[in-house]
């Protein structure tokens, strides 16, 4: 793949001998990607995410970013260069104030004061919490905790983002902030992975979908690719997205330019050769 | 400043109170050494004005400065008094095996007595004890455990004890948390329904919240090291430096408490 930014060949880990939680996964990753990657409970994603992040080791196998393999010496810059979002805001909060919370990963990284302080300062404009730095993160609300812990990840400028199930237990508010958020990462170039169950949202968001089942990869491929092998969403408990099963309605009833796979409510009206209403 | 009033309980609400203190922006260096020299001088010039006095001027910053309403402040303050006046009625109260003191009860074999000398000297003490206790609460309820700690490794105690100390403050509130969500949990199937359910589902949440709260910390601990942790926790310090009218009011305030010791002695 031209760009690679991270990859990992042949990774196994085992949380317990003998039971592979990650069973010799292989995978490239472009930079720029915006990648879904999904399966049900317990099928590996977070794992992998760990180990993408130099959290956990693999037992077997390499990993290699930019080209390079990260050896023992190297995780550190690993998980400098590789952001995670964990799932529940609360057990990533670790400081007694917005501010000081951001700025950990960056003190971490040793960095001068002065520097730390920009990146807080960028961070909580960003994630716009300037109203917050100096309150308690444990006593925000839950979209305001989740904002604090990506404000967490860009004050330390990684290139890769790891967001595991970033959309469960948000309201619809921030789930939109959050989708906004995503859209203003991408556009900077970052190259972003997200685990999430939430069909639609990777049907409308993701450029690829990789998708895991007891520890192995089953599918890699583009959105379509993925949902339209309805046998390959059965294996791995995986819905049809609303959109493309309504889409796929309207093209067998003839009232919608077929191939167009729209991916938004309003591309689909589009294709429709109208507009919705409000 | 955002303030909220209604909140949690126990440990948690002080650090709450705490992080929103109208006066968490003065230097904590400051801070912690007024305060105790506050209750130094409390102890040392050992008069019933300065006591007043103290325990006067530490409830105004706990209400005005820290932000504490005066219910809750009074709540506060009934835990260290209801063990003062325990133990003022120990220095009170004496024994004898006839009537003594001022004022005696007959209590059958022996009597009971006061002496108006005792009495004075359980008020002085209850009073100087106020005034220590309400000097260390305006400090726990401005100053954050991570602040403190800071304070405490620019003061150079060894960095392992500064972070130990927040890693267990921080513990404590996971442990609370899952504690409570459990509490609610069974209560909410009725696991409260007599006492004799109450006890095992004690003792089961005692038990649960063992493995919970470690799986808890690991998470913790992997989110702690996916931001480059490394065995050391740089705390992130706010410049504060200190004004110099703080500077000043401390010096007034040791003056007044001479003053007032001094016209103690004079009448």
């Amino acid at each position: 793949m031209k760009n690679e930014i991270l990859s990992v060949k042949n990774v196994t880990y085992e949380y317990q001998p003998g039971h592979p939680a990650l069973d010799q996964i292989s995978l490239s990753i472009g930079r720029g990607e915006k990648i879904a990657v999904m399966g049900s409970n317990g099928a590996g994603k977070s794992t992998f995410f760990l180990n993408l992040n130099g959290v956990l080791h693999p037992q077997k196998g390499e990993i290699y970013y930019q080209g390079k393999q990260v050896g023992k010496k190297d995780v550190k810059e690993l998980r400098r260069r590789v952001g995670f979002v964990f799932q529940d805001a609360d057990n990533q909060m670790i400081a007694a104030t917005v501010e000081a919370e951001i700025a950990f990963g960056p003190m971490n990284l040793k960095l001068p004061r002065e520097e730390v302080k920009e990146r807080v300062e960028q961070a909580l404009d960003y994630m716009d919490l300037q109203k917050y730095r100096k309150r308690p993160p444990h006593y925000l609300s839950g979209g305001e905790k989740k904002r604090v812990s990506i404000a967490d990840i860009i004050a330390m400028k990684s290139e890769v983002i790891l967001f595991d199930e970033p959309t469960a237990a948000l309201d619809p508010l921030s789930a939109d902030m959050l989708e906004k958020v995503l859209a203003d990462l991408y556009r900077e170039g970052k190259t972003l992975l997200i685990s999430t169950h939430d069909v639609d949202f990777a049907y409308r968001w993701a450029d690829r979908i990789v998708v895991f089942d007891q520890g192995k990869i089953l599918a890699d491929g583009g959105v379509r690719e993925v949902f339209l092998q309805q046998r390959l969403l059965e294996q791995a408990h995986l819905k049809k997205p609303v959109l493309l099963a309504v889409y796929e309605i309207l093209q067998r009833q003839g009232v919608i330019r077929a191939g167009s796979y729209p991916r938004t409510v309003d591309e689909l009206a589009e294709n429709m050769g109208g507009t919705i209403d409000e | 400043m955002h303030r909220r009033r209604e909140h949690a309980h126990g440990a948690a609400s002080i650090d709450y109170y705490a992080c929103q203190s109208g006066i968490r922006h003065w230097n904590g260096c400051y801070k912690i050494c007024f305060l105790l020299w506050a209750l130094i001088l409390c102890l040392i010039l050992d008069s019933p004005g300065v006591s007043g006095f103290t325990v006067l001027i530490m409830g105004l910053l706990n209400l005005r400065g820290n932000g504490i309403n005066f219910e809750r402040y009074l709540q506060l303050l009934k835990i260290p008094a209801a063990f003062l006046i325990l133990g003022s009625a120990a220095v009170i109260l004496g024994i004898s095996k006839e009537p003594a003191g001022d004022w005696c009860v007959s209590m059958h074999w022996f009597w009971l007595y006061v002496t108006k000398e005792g009495l004075n000297h359980a008020l002085e003490l209850f009073l100087k004890a106020m005034g220590a206790v309400s000097a260390m609460y305006v400090l726990a309820l401005s100053t954050p455990a991570s602040e403190l700690a800071t304070v405490l490794q620019n003061m150079h105690v060894p960095k392992l004890l500064t972070e130990l100390m927040y890693m267990i403050y921080r513990f404590i509130f996971i442990l609370t948390e899952v504690h409570r969500a459990m509490k609610t949990a069974a209560v909410s199937r009725l696991g409260d329904v007599d006492l004799k359910t109450s006890c095992a589902v004690f003792g089961q949440i005692g038990g649960n919240l063992l493995i919970l709260s470690l799986k808890r910390a690991n998470t913790y601990y992997d989110a702690m090291v996916s931001r480059c942790y490394a065995g050391e926790f740089p705390f992130w310090e706010e410049e504060k430096p200190v004004q110099i009218w703080q500077v000043l009011a401390a010096f007034v305030y040791t003056a007044v408490l001479a003053l007032l010791r001094l016209a103690e002695e004079m009448i």
